[in-house]
């Protein structure tokens, strides 16, 4: 366990502010507007609480969530970060982009149960020498009042609270005639495909060593499509597969459920793969099982393979689609929203406890990344260690610094296909962060769907965006 | 092996291990959390999942080869450095309820460990622990502890071993730590009849018949070394996704990374679980990767466990518990990719298909 960076992070929860603490309050500040501000509160002797430190940055759009979750890690009991007014900034969008990306951290903040009553953001201009030293103020009391931050470890002898069972149906059940006749049916249309020239690999699913399970397996001639399998053991998004394919593939077909689409879109999205070097086979989906059980996310599909597809598998045949991309809306509903709806009831020292336990379990293995589709960085943000942003070392802060930043960084983007959940060997939530993040996109600047043309949220921003929490 | 074997129930069984905790020992043993069953340390036995509960998520490794640990600390005060070595463990640890294939592990791990320069920490975490393995009563999907050598009632890095009885266990003090942990607790034991040691050929063959997977021979490590070049392995590997699964969750593999965390006033020097099939473990600071792809780094890892060994007699470094065959998010089973490989190399040659 590291001890690093414990002197200052030592308390046993939010309960009890210990006697003549002093909060340690990192201030995160733009050098255009907040830091000459600060300035400003300065020459005109204005008084305000010395636990504020600041840290000079050029722009609120320069300042990765990563930096926030350091000064935590480092001790630091509260942070505020603080920049130019909407339409002030110096780089002209830099803190219009940064406002929403502190909204979505914010939210997962709470949601991983920081108070936040810790977490302050403001926009504090050259002239407002005042409202920096109001603004100080006010976040060294909010702070003084939530006490030490808790620490950064899984409490011992604790229960978990019991998330509530999911519910749904899942997709219509299929026999399995059915089932034969879908694997007929596809192993037919890759062979088509195959043969006519029109891909030169299809990416599919044979049969594993493991009980009904399925693997991934690339299939470069008509003759050996034989392999391909259909049934409730297809759990990879093969989505993951498609960049590699296209190396040294021209043309490459995938075949994909419904629930693998949203990754398609994204690599379309973000320039990784082309469009028109795919061939999307939708298959008509019974539902995966991973661990004996109907996946959670599958809870609230019909399993029906989706239009956009350029050729859709079902019970009746192959057939033709390819429909336009923007038919395509993402399911909104998910079964997982009771539980996400029930962490978000109890105290955030409960959550934070919670999610502590998680972490904990956390090997740093990255099979979240290696099996999420849209993690496809050549370098990869836990890797750079000049300066080293992600604490390598394998316990809570590391852990939960990697946790924090890949669902930041896929914020918008995620397609919930669950794969990082059903690959982490300890069992990680990271559904239910990847969904609250999901809704809190969705619910405040809309979401992409399925149109590859379509900005992802996190890149984008309006002038009218919601900002009721900064000071 | 003259030691004494006992019988006893499952309530004997529990107060003997509430007996090493109030004693003052660390013990170790598989508890439910969150759904899964970790090894962790337990504060009273009735946490710890006594019966032949299914495997862990992961061995009992990190307890003597944590996942992080400082192999130095400092802090700075004004012009002077302090550092401080760790602290080496003092009480006894006891790692309570392992599998046979998992105590294996751990002398696979003595064996980069321990050999040749030895290392301290390991060592001194290595000396104040003693392993009460499970035989176990059968074996999941993913089992193949026979297919390396191996058995579901094997006594390697046993220093206790619990054989399931019907109605009750049989224990086995193996060693002298092993006597030394049972100490004054049989007193109110009864002994072991012929018919309960009987019981550990019967276990054995039982779970042996249950695994499905064939052998893997002991001079395939030449074939495979040998067939290094062989094609085989790009589309043998062709799906491995690049994560560190089947290495963590391995009871024998070793490699780690050195790290350093610090801030302006302290720091520590730490390492690290690392893998090779991460692309980073082998990445030059020239640029240059020796082993670029990840049907390299795939071979890698499987060529450490079956091939690279450095005498015929010496042991395979995969003990077969299938926990990265059960784990691995693409479905690689490594038993099943040795066999392959094995045959593409002897029907190809060496460099087949290249």
């Amino acid at each position: 366990m590291s001890d690093a960076a414990t002197n200052a992070v030592q308390s046993s929860g939010a309960a009890a502010v210990p006697e003549g603490w002093q909060p340690h309050i990192v201030a995160l500040v733009c050098n255009w507007c907040s830091y000459a501000g600060a300035d400003m509160a300065g020459t005109t002797r204005l008084e305000y609480p010395a636990n504020v430190r600041m840290v000079r940055f050029p722009c609120t759009g320069r300042m990765s969530p990563l930096m926030i979750l350091r000064a935590f890690e480092q001790g630091a009991d509260g942070v505020l970060v603080s920049g130019c007014h909407p339409g002030d900034c110096h780089y002209v969008q830099g803190n219009l982009v940064a406002r929403r990306r502190f909204t979505i951290f914010r939210s997962l903040m709470d949601f991983l149960g920081v108070d936040l009553r810790r977490l302050h953001f403001a926009w504090v201009s050259a002239a407002e020498g005042h409202k920096w030293a109001k603004v100080a103020s006010q976040v060294t009391a909010a702070v003084s009042e939530v006490g030490p931050l808790p620490r950064f470890s899984a409490a011992e002898a604790w229960d978990s609270p019991q998330l509530p069972s999911v519910e749904g149906t899942g997709p219509e059940e299929l026999s399995a005639a059915d089932l034969e006749a879908i694997q007929t049916n596809l192993r037919s249309a890759a062979a088509e495909l195959l043969t006519t020239g029109r891909v030169e690999k299809v990416v599919g699913y044979r049969s594993g060593s493991m009980p009904g399970q399925m693997v991934p397996v690339m299939v470069t001639s008509a003759a050996d499509t034989t392999v391909l399998e259909w049934g409730d053991g297809c759990v990879n998004n093969l989505a993951a597969y498609a960049t590699t394919a296209l190396e040294d593939a021209a043309k490459v077909a995938l075949v994909v459920k419904t629930c693998d689409l949203g990754a398609v879109t994204g690599l379309i999205r973000e320039s990784q793969i082309e469009r028109d070097r795919l061939r999307l086979i939708g298959v008509q989906c019974p539902g995966v099982r991973h661990g004996g059980d109907l996946a959670d996310k599958c809870l609230s599909c019909s399993g029906a393979p989706h239009p956009i597809c350029d050729l859709v598998v079902t019970v009746d045949g192959v057939r033709e689609s390819c429909a336009d991309p923007d038919v395509g809306v993402a399911e909104t509903e998910d079964a997982r929203d009771v539980q996400i709806a029930h962490l978000e009831t109890l105290p955030p020292d409960e959550r934070w406890r919670f999610w502590q336990r998680q972490f904990d379990r956390c090997l740093r293995c990255y099979a979240c990344r290696a099996a999420c589709p849209l993690c496809y960085c050549s370098s990869c943000i836990s890797e750079k260690h000049r300066p080293q942003w992600v604490p390598t070392t394998i316990d809570n802060r590391g852990n939960g610094a990697w946790n924090v930043i890949r669902a930041i960084h896929l914020a918008g983007r995620c397609s919930g296909c669950d794969e990082c959940a059903r690959a982490c060997p300890a069992d990680i939530r990271l559904d239910l962060i990847n969904r609250k993040l999901a809704l809190e996109v969705e619910s405040l600047y809309g979401s992409a769907g399925l149109d590859p043309s379509e900005k992802t949220a996190l890149i984008d921003f309006r002038m009218e965006d919601a900002e009721e929490f900064i000071l | 092996m003259n030691r004494t074997a006992w019988k006893i129930d499952e309530e004997k069984l529990r107060q003997w291990v509430q007996g090493l905790v109030d004693g003052g020992d660390s013990v170790v043993a598989p508890v439910e959390e969150d759904g899964l069953t970790l090894f962790r340390p337990i504060a009273a036995a009735e946490h710890a999942h006594l019966e032949p509960s299914g495997k862990t998520r992961w061995s009992p490794k990190e307890f003597l080869f944590p996942r992080s640990e400082a192999l130095y600390r400092y802090t700075l005060k004004g012009d002077s450095v302090e550092i401080r070595d760790p602290d080496v463990p003092e009480t006894r640890q006891v790692l309570f309820g392992v599998r046979c294939c998992d105590a294996a592990g751990l002398v696979r791990l003595d064996e980069i460990f321990l050999s040749g320069t030895k290392d301290p920490l390991y060592a001194a975490r290595r000396e104040a622990t003693t392993v009460v393995t499970s035989a176990c009563a059968a074996a999941d999907a993913e089992c193949f502890c026979t297919a390396v050598g191996g058995s579901p009632v094997a006594t390697e890095g046993s220093d206790v071993q619990l054989v399931p009885l019907a109605d009750g266990w049989m224990v086995r003090a193996l060693t002298d730590k092993g006597e030394d942990l049972v100490g004054e607790a049989p007193a109110t034991w009864s002994e072991a009849s012929a018919d309960d040691i009987g019981r550990i050929e019967a276990i054995e063959t039982t779970v042996t018949d249950q695994i499905a997977r064939s052998p893997i021979q002991k001079e395939w490590s030449r074939v495979l070394e040998d067939g290094f070049e062989n094609a085989s392995w790009d589309h043998l590997a062709q799906h491995c996704l690049g994560c560190s699964i089947c290495a963590y969750v391995c009871p024998s593999c070793s490699c780690f990374d050195m790290n350093h965390e610090a801030n302006a006033w302290c720091g520590e020097q730490c390492r690290s679980w690392d893998a090779c099939t991460f692309g980073l473990f082998t990445h030059h600071a020239s640029g240059h990767n020796p082993r670029e792809t990840r049907q390299q780094r795939y071979r890698q890892r499987v060529l450490h466990k079956f091939s690279f060994t450095e005498g015929e007699d010496q042991h395979f470094r995969c003990v077969g518990c299938g926990r990265c065959v059960a784990l691995c998010p693409a479905g690689l089973d490594i038993s099943e990719i040795v066999t392959a490989a094995v045959t593409a190399i002897q029907e190809e040659g060496a460099d087949g298909a290249r």
